[in-house]
């Protein structure tokens, strides 16, 4: 089935009572869906009521007026199956929330927990955290929902594939707004949904305005224009699958319209776009004039009032009394006076818990980090031995001396010499192969091996449904492996450079960082964004810059950069074993270094800086690629200057191990750090701050110990160049550190 | 010609004094620096003396009269010279401190110069009397001064002695006397100059004799100049004579604290902490890369000096600072320091006790709570408080032989003697016996900090029945201390060290401490000062009863 366009308005209404008697609702499902409506509504009225006496604090946009959508959409989906919201959202999370409540109690128990949510109190779905527009219960198969227009749409995307990869048989609903669909993400999103076959049904709650916008003109003097399509499902087209418009305000309409989707989706794994025209009573906000549309229209539309619209249907079709519908309106109204109450009533989070579930907690057992201690020493000395093995062997060929050396290396450490880009392979393989949760998905990852050849070969093991060639769609790429870590998996996610993470940025830092502690705590996003940075290949400033400052900016990420084939193979393990995302940033001009490695399954605990070198002079404190320039530096300073300079490998920058830099000043009393990103709030900036404070067990600081001021040694305050001797003079280098520390002393 | 002599400012904060004595009558001779009367001030009694030689021709003052400073109470003159005394009385101000009256200089301070102001030897262009006037070294870790106040003008004539200028150091507000009499030919500084120590401040000559300008011209551009350039008439061994005193010799180059007033010292978190650890003084130190003093600095002069990393408690090690054959002027804590002993060993009879009390539980003590204690309690503290408790017990320990009576102290105040650089102080812990040990350590803390910062008031100086002198930091383990006048005793604490000890027929190991007691016989006799003492060690020996108090 391709791209169709069905308006359904064209069509009779459903009448519940063949819905009914076609077995696919029951009567109290007809009379619960009347219940729902009523609970959002009286919700939404009362939220507006607490906002305007400042009960409820920040922003909040209501649903009412559009409950018809959730409140259908939502019964014409499974338990198990798996909805994604938006930041007018309290109306899908109140829908699915019923769902599941199997009792008054526990349905009492859900009002209560969304509106102690939207004043802030710890008895919340998010324990306070989300508030108004993070409310979710991800427990019951809520994705959440966010502040970032379009954001949401593609960890829908994700989580949707992730099932169809699990063969769960799970669809997903991806509620979004007319607004959205302006953004790329929907665009990434929808195109990567259908060309990878998502069970995804997308729910476009056309509401006519994207804030004060009209999507498709108004009469109003003065007012914008968002798109020149009047019917967002005809964008259908664009991505080959079926497109509905349906009624928003009739449920039973919705119910059958999106209930069609689902099997589609299930049956045959094929999208469906499915535009549900709606109207919202409030406006965007409760600050919002509504200045944008006319009184005629808000009539109009109130005139069709989900409520009324399905009042009539059950009080002409019999299936109810006026005295029954009275019944359950009131009903309804006094489920969120008691949710008021429950709420107000609640406690407030403590501050003291402020920093509690940013991150999952992960311990790692000492001996891991023994043998480690050990490991890396040992793999240090045979990397050593391996190269100047390299230097004296005679052979025909390179290859052929180069084989002779691991050999020799294999015999006298038991270590097999590779290359980085070789160690990161089998980091990867070697994952897949123990976890079945494991896969890839990027740009080119595929059939080419990735632009560093990061994932060759890795197509041709464990084929397309685990190694996944994407479009160029950054987005969608990280969004929907946040989608799919929700959903239980353990993507990998392939961005080709780090210079592209802007992109998809906000996918990474709002979804993927703070989905954690946004939902309470209660969901965890075990993802890993493998990328590459640095200068070294002249290809200029689109693809050369070191951004992990921007990255360790970020609450609820790990940032990772190695410096040898060990600790890569090693670190992205144990990345990929971590609950909490984890940026993981290889150097370009390193894919070839070649190193030594342990041959059996190790992995290299995070958060845990490696003394690549001691020394008792000065400490050079660098990551990635910057510590073998300290270590040559670090060369030439003994041979040469009689100076014994300690490097400190970070190799973990988010969570970072001050420990072991302060314990290394306290002996040496100077510190250079050195790093290719750019300086100005940079990482060896933040290693000072943290150094200053660091208390020593005799209670003297970091500070107390220093002996001179520190130098942070960065990139220059420029676009990278791509002129060659430009490059060179705009990072640090051996000669530029030998000469730093020289005058440091 | 006769000149009338007013009542000096005997100190800083002397506004007035009375005249308790006087030692000359009309008619006398005196001679320059005779006293010719003892004033009482609130805070002591000082000596007037004569600023010139002559004749006393009228004394304007009576025994038991106050006066405000800057009061004529005295006229010198020649010996056959008629003085109408009552036009003196009635000219003078009465009250009016006139410190700027140039025509009449004020009299000489009855202190000596604390340090003499180096002068420029009369050279070919200029006047065989003329004078170069510099700044003075007021004290052993001066290194410059900001001028405050100007007392006198150009042309005016000056004695020796004479007050020219005050001048602020870190420490405090000092005077620079005229090294000699001449009439002032130039002032060379400004009102809030700061000053290196040794560069001239301004020329005085005889008030006939010409100083030519690029004599002062060259003088004036000697502070910026380097020292190649330094005129000729300046001698070489004058520079190496007028080289200030530190601690260690400084090497040519700049110095720690090349300006502002208050000299900081600019060193590296770690040099600072390593100096604190090896009780070495920063101010005296030179960084070897000229910008701030690092570990290695701290390191090299702890090895000069021999410094062990040991902490010395209250007293500070002492470094060699003077040579042999060195003539080392006094300065005014150590004549301060020297009457006063003086005076005790002449009117204190003592008699000395010495008493060892064990000390292991107290260490112990002391160990526990300095563990969880804001405050770190030093042995002194425990002792102060022991000392008041004993005084509790023993209030004849309090008590000062007075005519026919001896009179109690009212509140239990003890001092503390504190080695400074400058000399020894005792400034005193007030009302001890209202204090908790923990109250004394904070109290001695901020004493001893202040007394080290030079920022003690008088107050602090005043009073007190015991003082607590403690050489145990230098490994000292028992010595006989001096009272201090206008105290009872003093008690003399020495070492812990570990001892072997009998008890039961076994060989124990404890520490002793050995507390010897100088007592004032006029006031206690022996047995009542013993059971004082060993009060006083029991407390010690059972300590938990010190913290709970």
């Amino acid at each position: 089935m391709a791209f169709s366009l069905e308006d359904r308005r064209q069509k009779t209404p459903p009448k519940i009572i063949d819905l009914i008697s076609k077995n696919l609702i029951t009567k109290e499902q007809a009379l619960d869906w009347l219940r729902s409506i009523y609970e959002i509504r009286f919700f939404e009225d009362k939220v507006y009521d607490l906002l305007g006496q400042n009960i409820i604090k920040g922003a909040s946009h209501l649903y009412a007026g559009q409950e018809a959508v959730a409140v259908g959409a939502c019964s014409a989906i499974q338990k198990g199956d798996v909805i994604g919201s938006t930041h007018r959202g309290h109306g899908h999370c109140g829908a699915i929330g019923n769902k599941y409540a199997e009792t008054e109690e526990l349905r009492q128990m859900h009002w209560n927990r969304m509106m102690a949510e939207l004043m802030g109190k710890e008895t919340g779905y998010c324990n306070g955290r989300g508030g108004s527009m993070h409310i979710a219960d991800v427990k019951h198969g809520n994705l959440g929902s966010t502040g970032i227009v379009g954001g949401n749409i593609p960890n829908a995307v994700g989580a949707a594939l992730a099932e169809k990869y699990k063969k769960s048989g799970a669809v997903v609903l991806s509620f979004f707004g007319d607004g959205a669909t302006n953004t790329g993400a929907f665009h990434e999103s929808m195109n990567m949904a259908s060309v990878q076959g998502a069970p995804l049904v997308a729910i476009i709650e056309n509401n006519l305005y994207g804030m004060s916008v009209p999507f498709s003109g108004s009469p109003v003097e003065g007012a914008g224009c968002a798109a020149n399509v009047e019917h967002i499902a005809e964008r259908a087209a664009a991505y080959g699958v079926p497109g509905m418009i349906v009624d928003g305000q009739d449920t039973a309409a919705v119910f059958l319209a999106v209930k069609d989707a689902v099997e589609h989706a299930r049956t045959h794994t094929e999208m469906t776009i499915i535009e549900c025209k709606t109207y919202r009573w409030y406006g965007h906000s409760r600050s919002d004039p509504r200045v944008y549309r006319t009184k005629e229209e808000e009539k109009a539309w109130k005139d069709r009032d989900p409520i009324n619209v399905l009042s009539k249907k059950l009080l002409d079709e019999k299936l109810a009394s006026k005295e029954e519908l009275d019944a359950i309106r009131a009903r309804a109204e006094k489920t969120i006076e008691d949710a008021t109450q429950f709420a107000m009533d609640s406690p407030w989070p403590k501050p003291e818990e402020l920093t509690k579930d940013v991150y999952v907690q992960e311990t790692y057992p000492d001996e891991m980090a023994a043998k480690d201690r050990d490991n890396a020493k040992k793999a240090l000395t045979a990397t050593r031995a391996y190269e100047s093995l390299i230097k004296t062997l005679q052979g025909k060929t390179k290859k052929e001396i180069s084989e002779k050396a691991k050999e020799q290396i294999k015999a006298d450490y038991g270590m097999s010499v590779l290359a980085m880009k070789d160690a990161i392979v089998q980091a990867q393989a070697e994952e897949m192969r123990r976890d079945p949760n494991v896969y890839i998905e990027g740009e080119d990852v595929g059939i080419y091996g990735g632009a560093y050849g990061a994932t060759k070969g890795l197509l041709q093991e464990f084929g397309k449904e685990r190694v996944i060639d994407t479009a160029i769609s950054e987005a969608a790429i990280v969004g929907s492996a946040v989608g799919a870590a929700l959903r239980g998996l353990r993507p990998i996610a392939e961005i080709m450079y780090v210079d592209f993470m802007p992109i998809c940025l906000d996918q990474l830092m709002h979804n993927g960082a703070f989905n954690r502690y946004m939902f309470g705590g209660h969901a965890k996003v075990p993802m890993v964004v493998r990328t590459e940075g640095g200068v070294g290949r002249c290809i200029a400033a689109h693809h050369s810059k070191s951004l992990e400052p921007w990255l360790v900016n970020v609450p609820g990420l790990y940032v990772v950069m190695p410096s040898t084939p060990y600790d890569a193979k090693g670190l992205l393990k144990a990345a990929i074993r971590s609950d909490n995302p984890v940026v993981f940033i290889e150097h370009k001009a390193t894919y070839g270094q070649m190193g030594a490695a342990p041959t059996d399954d190790y992995i290299i605990p995070l958060g845990v800086a490696d003394v690549k070198r001691e020394g008792k002079d000065v400490t050079l404190v660098s990551y990635s690629r910057q510590v073998m320039f300290c270590l040559a530096a670090a060369d030439e300073l003994a041979e040469r200057h009689g100076i014994q300079a300690e490097v400190i490998d970070l190799r973990t920058i988010k969570p970072m191990d001050i420990r072991t830099v302060a314990e290394s000043v306290r002996k040496t009393g100077r510190l250079v750090t050195v790093a290719e990103s750019f300086c100005m709030c940079g990482v060896g900036p933040e290693i000072v701050r943290q150094l200053f404070s660091y208390t020593f067990e005799n209670g003297r600081t970091g500070f107390d110990y220093l002996d001179a001021a520190p130098v942070n040694m960065a990139a220059a305050d420029v676009p990278p160049p791509m002129s060659e001797p430009l490059e060179n003079a705009s990072i640090p280098t051996p000669d530029k550190i030998v000469e730093t520390v020289k005058a440091l002393l | 010609m006769a000149r009338e002599v007013k009542l000096p400012q005997l100190g800083q904060t002397m506004e007035e004094g009375t005249i308790v004595n006087t030692l000359v009558k009309p008619g006398d001779q005196v001679s320059k620096g005779d006293v010719l009367f003892e004033v009482e001030t609130d805070k002591a009694t000082l000596e007037v003396e004569s600023p010139a030689d002559g004749f006393v021709k009228a004394i304007l003052v009576e025994n038991g009269q106050t006066l405000p400073i800057n009061a004529p109470i005295l006229v010198l003159g020649e010996e056959n010279e008629t003085v109408d005394a009552g036009a003196y009385k009635t000219e003078a101000p009465a009250c009016e401190p006139d410190k700027h009256s140039a025509a009449e200089p004020a009299t000489e301070h009855c202190e000596p110069a604390p340090a003499s102001p180096r002068s420029s030897q009369s050279v070919a262009e200029t006047g065989p009397t003329t004078q170069v006037v510099r700044m003075p070294k007021l004290g052993q870790t001066m290194e410059e001064g900001t001028i405050v106040n100007t007392l006198v003008n150009v042309g005016d004539e000056v004695k020796k002695g004479d007050v020219l200028f005050e001048v602020e150091t870190d420490k405090a507000t000092l005077e620079a006397e005229a090294p000699a009499d001449g009439c002032v030919k130039a002032i060379l500084v400004e009102l809030g100059q700061t000053v290196p120590v040794n560069e001239p401040l301004m020329v005085l000559a005889d008030r006939d004799e010409n100083v030519p300008q690029g004599f002062l011209d060259a003088l004036m551009h000697e502070g910026t100049a380097p020292a190649e350039t330094v005129p000729d008439h300046v001698t070489a061994a004058q520079h190496a004579a007028a080289a200030p005193e530190t601690m260690t010799p400084r090497p040519a180059g700049p110095t720690v604290a090349p300006s502002g007033p208050a000299e900081r010292v600019f060193a590296t978190p770690r040099a600072r902490m390593i100096a604190q650890e090896l009780g070495i003084d920063l101010r005296g130190l030179t960084p070897a890369n000229a910008l701030r003093i690092v570990e290695a600095d701290v390191r090299r002069a702890a090895q000069a000096v021999g410094k062990k990393t040991k902490d010395h408690g209250v007293i500070s090690a002492v470094s060699p600072k003077y040579t042999f054959g060195q003539k080392i002027p006094l300065n005014r804590l150590q004549r301060i320091v020297a009457e006063k002993m003086l005076w005790s060993k002449q009117h204190i009879p003592c008699f000395y006790l010495t008493i060892r009390a064990d000390v292991t539980a107290l260490v112990a003590l002391r160990a526990k709570l300095n563990k969880t204690s804001s405050v770190k309690l030093s042995f002194n503290d425990f002792i102060l408080r022991a000392l008041a408790a004993g005084m509790q017990h023993y209030p004849i320990m309090t008590g000062q032989l007075d005519g026919d009576h001896i009179q109690l102290a009212a509140s239990l105040d003890f001092g503390l003697a504190i080695s400074t650089d400058d000399g020894l102080i005792a400034p005193i812990v007030r009302d001890c016996g209202a204090r908790s040990v923990y109250d004394i350590a904070a109290y001695c803390k901020d004493l001893i900090e202040r007394t080290r910062a030079g920022k003690l008031t008088l107050d602090d100086l005043e009073g007190g029945c015991i003082t607590v002198s403690n050489l145990g930091g230098f490994g000292i383990e028992a010595f006989i201390p001096i009272v201090v006048p206008g105290q009872t005793s003093i008690l003399g604490v020495g070492a812990i060290t570990d001892t072997v000890v009998p008890s039961d027929g076994n060989l124990l190991v404890r520490k002793l401490m050995t507390l010897t007691l100088s007592v004032d016989h006029k006031v206690v006799n022996g047995a009542e000062a013993a059971q004082f003492l060993d009060f006083v060690k029991k407390h010690l020996e059972h300590p938990d009863a010190l913290v709970e108090s």
